[in-house]
């Protein structure tokens, strides 16, 4: 059976290779976020821009050969990918890699020498993910702690969680090996974790 | 047997059922015998929840706005296409 959201994308691909400009101006707010998560993981904020901005000009001519073998999404995130890969070869840029530990500091803290909780989680959080989000200020509080996680872990994040790319692609895309990107995961839901907690127990961000 | 450290840092994969059926296993066992962890792993769904929620959509609409204007520049460049 053919999905609805593939059938968007067919029509959506169609109109992009016709160069209509409401299509481009679609796709642009729909796929740009996890195009810029991509570049960020490999440079500054404003060259990871820059990035995104020559790649989506190469769509305007690389879309006519487009087949849809690998979805709309992973084929923009990896012209991302390898735009930013090349320019990282000619500056030798090194990304940054420390994957030694599974557990978040704070959180490794928290056990004794036996390896039994010896501060415990607080209670369990009392409301859904969608309910907390009502709050503003946790709302916000979470804005100020995704823009402290180290590039790597946000990105690796925001094309996971967000963009729900399968592992494979997600390695793919980031160059990173499968248990590298689940030592990203873990440490960054761990410091969302932590940062949760404190804000439901004291309300402080 | 698993200690409670342990669990909190296999607890994502165990999220995403990314571990062994062994492990997996083990890890139901700990935590019908544990409460703390149970509320552990109770919390960091929902932490993961909040956060694929949350960043579902975060770029700056003025981003945005520079991207359609070279679009609209470079689509504006393009020699006619006959159809
Ligand atoms: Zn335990």
């Amino acid at each position: 059976m053919i999905q609805q959201t593939d059938l968007d994308e067919r029509r959506l691909v169609e109109a992009l290779k016709r160069g209509d400009s409401s299509a481009y101006a679609q796709a642009v707010s729909q796929f740009s976020p996890g195009m810029l998560a991509v570049a960020r993981y490999y440079l500054d904020t404003g060259s990871a821009e820059d990035i995104v901005q020559d790649c989506w000009v190469t769509v305007i001519d690389a879309i006519q050969k487009f087949e849809g073998r690998s979805g709309l999404k992973t084929w923009l995130h990896r012209i991302v990918a390898n735009r930013c890969k090349n320019r990282l070869r000619s500056t030798h840029r090194e990304i940054p890699t420390d994957f030694s530990e599974r557990l978040d500091p704070e959180l490794a803290s928290r056990f004794d020498a036996s390896g039994r909780w010896a501060t415990p989680p607080k209670l369990r959080f009392d409301a859904s993910a969608e309910a907390l989000l009502e709050n503003e200020a946790l709302s916000n509080c979470l804005d100020k702690h995704l823009a402290h996680l180290p590039e790597t872990q946000r990105s690796a994040l925001i094309l996971y969680e967000a963009h729900q790319h399968r592992s494979d692609d997600v390695c793919n895309i980031l160059d990173v090996s499968a248990s590298n990107l689940r030592v990203m995961l873990h440490r960054a839901r761990q410091k969302i974790f932590l940062m949760v907690e404190t804000f439901q127990e004291t309300g402080q961000c | 047997m698993l200690m409670c450290r342990e669990l909190a840092g296999i607890a994502s994969d165990y999220i995403d059922g990314e571990l062994t059926t062994g492990r997996n296993l083990s890890v139901k066992m700990h935590l019908m015998m544990c409460r703390p962890c149970r509320s552990f792993i109770g919390n960091l769904r929902t932490s993961t929840e909040l956060m694929r929620r949350h960043t579902a959509s975060h770029v700056e609409a003025a981003v945005i706005d520079r991207i359609n204007q070279r679009i609209s520049e470079a689509l504006g460049a393009r020699p006619e296409r006959k159809d």
